[in-house]
């Protein structure tokens, strides 16, 4: 008899868990919240992928095809986890979907719950949903995605974007103290994207610190080199309406030592990510640990990142911080291995 | 020709052998009559230095001294994004006025460079914009106040000779206090306009309006039912002395 193992998420994380675990042989219950599988970057309608601009679709379409070929996984839509119990070394777990409740029993469980953007709208400051024309990157992805690159307020294409890095993070006022770490590397690439199909619409960037981290600052050099993209050291305090139906842009050019307030025809923001709703609800139901910044909390983060607290209960992807796709890919391999571990020795 | 030239020239000028010699202020050259190095007799041409015009030291004392502070002790904090300057309400004004790159000279103990600011460094309205933006809650409106602090102990002079005008008004404020024990603000509005040369004003229609208005709305008959504060002239015996003995106490402070 094959070992049964639950994986709560199905974004890229959960995706490749549960693919790894039926390659084994597992019979795997892939529980989604809503009624599409691919996460995150197939909501936000991710077009091109840092860091080699490869089609999202080569990544997370991969994965989806192969969580949808039948084989060892069975796929819950627009379903949920409403009863969880451990029994013994096992789980007793009750999902509930469109079609009613199930109550299954399982040898393991990962969870790859993931993570929401920041709401920019609870910054005041950057006037998100006040002016049209002040968007974030998870926008800008959806109207790349859809080909539909215009300014909201007026259906034109826009002349001159800022991007404002570090919007959501960084910052002891909105409560995030940690950097998420993807967004430079995704303005960078908007950025460069913009420029490539929209030569003519300039992009500045107004940064504390760029971190495109490890190999993704080849984008960095390459918006720079080979695009024109400005950058602004210094962040932006606040964003007000200007003449002409613009938005400005409120900061200090901290290299030149002095105020500025630029028009931009549109503004994108760097919002970061969040452990969102789901972290503490998912903590709280399989009563497992959360961190100090709403992300699900690792037993050891060095030496075990992909493991909860609890023994049987495994972790993977964005829902225990901010990384990158490959990260959360590579993890759920990791957590795949180690659930598939505890259950055949607990079988 | 080269001859002629020489007899222009003052022989024995300080640096006369340094090209682009008007680049470099007087001080920081060094010229010894005789000077024996590694007992090589350099005295003549080759005895001419210049001192290092590169800053050659953090002073972390400095920043020490600030951090102990009450208003000053988030100094560490601050990692210069500039979220302060933009959202100041002085700065548009006086461009020099800059909290960021102030709170950087105090964290490197850079004296020198805050010298050059005593004009404006007082500016501050203490509207505290600064401190409801800045994403590190360094609270810069009150590091504002540590520079006023730091100025004032390191520059007592530059501060007397450049805030004259404002010690005009610290005695008005003394003298209104000493002797009422609290402020005529009517009285402190007519000097203020009267020190800055527009008495003519003070009959004009927006003055006529406004003491229309407060008439009206009762607000100038309670500030004249005000009277001096229960048994004042204790209260005021005891500033007098007070302030007698600040000048020793000040003194006494900064000989520690
Ligand atoms: C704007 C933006 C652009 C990005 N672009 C890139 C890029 O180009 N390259 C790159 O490498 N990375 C990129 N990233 C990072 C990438 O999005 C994440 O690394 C990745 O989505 C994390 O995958 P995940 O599976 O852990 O989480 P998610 O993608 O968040 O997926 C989690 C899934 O779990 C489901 N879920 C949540 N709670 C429950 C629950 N209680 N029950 C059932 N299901 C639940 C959710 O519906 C979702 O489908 C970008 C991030 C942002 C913000
Ligand atoms: S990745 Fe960049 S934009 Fe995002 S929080 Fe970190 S420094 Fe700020
Ligand atoms: S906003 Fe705060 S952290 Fe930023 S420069 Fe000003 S004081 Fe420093
Ligand atoms: S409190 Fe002072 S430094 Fe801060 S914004 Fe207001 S005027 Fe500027």
């Amino acid at each position: 008899m094959s070992e049964n193992i639950l994986v709560v998420g199905g974004g890229p994380a959960g995706l490749n868990a549960a693919v790894m675990l039926s390659e084994l042989g597992v019979n795997v219950a892939l529980v989604e919240r809503d009624s599409f599988l691919g996460g995150n970057p197939k909501k936000f309608k991710y077009k091109f992928l840092f860091p080699d601009m490869q089609p999202a679709d080569n990544v997370i379409g991969e994965l989806i095809k192969k969580a949808e070929a039948g084989g060892g996984i069975k796929v819950y839509y627009s379903s949920e986890i409403s009863d969880f119990k451990e029994n013994g070394k096992k789980f007793d777990v009750t999902i509930k979907s469109a079609d009613g409740s199930e109550k299954k029993t399982f040898d393991s469980v990962i969870v790859a719950t993931g993570f929401e953007h920041f709401d920019p709208a609870r910054d005041a400051k950057y006037s998100y949903q006040l002016f049209d024309d002040v968007i974030d990157i998870k926008d800008l992805e959806r109207m790349m995605g859809e080909n539909n690159f215009v300014r909201p307020s007026n259906g034109k294409p826009p002349k001159k974007v800022a991007f404002i890095l570090c919007v959501g993070s960084r910052d002891r006022h909105v409560g995030n103290q940690y950097c998420s770490r993807v967004c430079c590397t995704v303005s960078v690439k908007q950025a460069i994207e913009m420029r490539e199909h929209f030569p003519d619409c300039e992009a500045y960037i107004f940064y504390m610190d760029i971190r495109t981290y490890g190999f993704f600052e080849d984008l960095y050099w390459q918006a720079m080199e080979e695009h024109d993209v400005q950058i602004v050291k210094g962040r932006i305090a606040e964003i007000t309406s200007g003449p002409d139906n613009t938005v400005i842009c409120k900061g200090e050019d901290t290299l030149l030592r002095g105020p500025f307030e630029i028009p931009f025809d549109m503004v994108v923001l760097a919002s970061g990510m969040e452990g969102g709703p789901q972290s503490p609800e998912i903590s709280s139901k399989l009563g497992i640990e959360l961190d100090e910044h709403g992300f699900l909390k690792p037993e050891n983060i060095t030496l075990s990142p992909f493991k909860s607290n609890k023994p049987g209960i495994f972790l993977a992807g964005a829902c225990t911080g901010p990384k990158a796709i490959s990260d959360s890919i590579t993890e759920g391999a990791a957590a795949a291995m180690n659930a598939y571990t505890y259950a055949v020795k607990n079988r | 020709m080269a001859l002629e030239k020489q007899e222009q020239r003052p022989a024995a000028e300080k640096g006369e052998h340094i090209i682009a010699r008007h680049l470099i202020e007087d001080e920081s050259i060094k010229e010894e009559k005789n000077l024996v190095i590694d007992g090589v007799d350099v005295s003549g041409r080759w005895n001419t230095f210049i001192l290092s015009r590169v800053d050659s030291e953090f002073d972390r004392s400095f920043f020490r001294e600030i951090k102990d502070t009450v208003v000053g002790s988030r100094i560490n904090r601050c990692w210069q994004c500039g979220m302060c300057t933009a959202s100041c309400t002085v700065t548009p004004l006086y461009r020099r006025f800059n909290p960021r790159a102030f709170i950087y000279m105090m964290q490197l103990g850079n004296l020198k460079e805050l010298k050059k600011y005593i004009d404006v460094a007082w500016r501050c309205v203490g509207c505290y914009k600064c401190s409801q933006r800045c994403p590190k809650q360094v609270n810069p409106a009150e590091m504002m106040e540590a520079l006023g602090l730091v100025i004032k102990k390191y520059f007592p002079e530059e501060v007397h000779s450049k805030l004259k005008a404002d010690e005009d008004v610290k005695k008005i404020y003394d003298d209104m206090i000493i002797g009422h024990g609290r402020l005529d603000l009517a009285k402190l509005h007519t000097s203020a306009m009267q020190k800055t040369g527009r008495t003519k004003e003070l009959l004009g229609k927006i003055e006529r309006d406004a003491i229309f208005k407060m008439a009206k709305d009762g607000r100038a008959f309670s500030i004249l039912r005000l009277g001096k504060p229960h048994n004042w002239s204790r209260s005021k015996v005891a500033i007098e002395n007070y302030l007698k003995n600040l000048n020793t106490i000040e003194n006494g402070e900064a000989g520690v």
